[in-house]
């Protein structure tokens, strides 16, 4: 299947895996993370806000790689973008613009309003995919394993109540 | 070391773009179960990761020699709580964290107005910590609800 991205053809999904594993295992070898991601979001936080929850010590001692790390993760989509087939600003969303098919300021809305439920459900659960479901699952935690079943079984509903019902 | 995690955060924004972690319908057929691509991603990488973990705690020591130490995350209802909403947002915009960023590398701009939720999505968690803490029999503030 193709990426929406330039219509680029997707890599494999046990080499995609096993290169999610190296970095992982790279991250905690060389510099002793674990791997998390939305714990980015309150180091940027951290950055504006003067509230006692942003100036916990985890979050002033995890920003020094933690942020760098998103940095690259931009790097890295627009390097993928580069290598293939060029850079270009868009506003393609694949399969809501078939069903869907609402312009410029509704998916603005529709994003923002998504990005609220992440970024305060990734912190209420202490971790989203990479933190729980990821590094988590493999180290065999259980507030992983909770997390990671109430987010796919949430994801699974409503993407069903959206697609299979409601359009 | 600076570099070392951007370049990192490059390979690991690069995979998840190119492998459909990062895109929308890729996330929408997980979802719908129409698409086994995100499923074998994530078994792959779990599969590695675990046993790769436990050499590394079996071996003890960093590359540079420091005692490895793996800070484990608390159990507590926002586990569930956060991760519904969590897994309602990602559907909505076909995007977890990591890769929210990523497709704002792409270009794509809609991507923008996601960060921007969840960054103010992330404060409003943190200010309201304090009232949230009893119902959700949250760890005390200065712990957090755990790093990840």
């Amino acid at each position: 299947m193709t990426l929406i991205l330039n219509d680029v053809l997707a890599i494999h999904w046990a080499i995609a895996g096993a290169a999610i594993a190296a970095i992982t295992l790279v991250l905690l070898f060389v510099s002793n993370r674990r791997l998390g991601i939305s714990t980015g979001f309150e180091d940027v936080c951290s950055l504006v806000l003067d509230a006692e929850y942003f100036r916990r010590a985890s979050v002033l001692s995890g920003r020094g790689w933690r942020l760098p790390f998103l940095v690259g993760l931009v790097l890295g989509g627009v390097v993928s973008a580069v290598l293939g087939g060029g850079w270009s600003p868009t506003w393609a969303l694949g399969m809501f613009d078939q069903r869907i098919g609402w312009g410029p300021a509704g998916k603005v809305a529709w994003m923002f309003g998504g990005g609220l439920l992440i970024g305060f459900g990734t912190r209420m659960a202490g971790g989203c995919t990479s933190g729980h479901g990821i590094f988590g699952l493999s180290n065999l935690e259980l507030p992983s394993l909770v997390s990671t079943v109430s987010f796919m079984v949430a994801g699974l509903v409503t993407t069903n109540l959206i697609y299979r019902v409601i359009v | 070391m600076l570099l070392v995690y951007a370049i990192l955060g490059a390979l690991f924004g690069f995979v998840l773009s190119r492998s459909g972690a990062a895109d929308y319908d890729f996330i929408q057929g997980m979802f719908l179960l129409t698409n086994f691509q995100l499923y074998g991603i994530i078994g792959v990488a779990v599969a590695l990761t675990a046993p790769g973990i436990l050499l590394i705690k079996r071996y003890g020591r960093t590359a540079t020699g420091a005692p490895i130490v793996i800070e484990l995350k608390p159990l507590h209802r926002g586990n569930l709580v956060g991760g519904v909403l969590f897994g309602v947002g990602w559907a909505i915009t076909g995007m977890c964290p990591g890769p929210i960023l990523v497709n704002i590398g792409e270009g794509k701009v809609y991507a923008i107005a996601a960060l921007a939720g969840a960054l103010i999505g992330a404060g409003l968690f943190g200010v309201s910590y304090p009232r949230l803490a009893r119902p959700l029999g949250l760890p005390p503030l200065a712990r957090g609800t755990g790093d990840g």
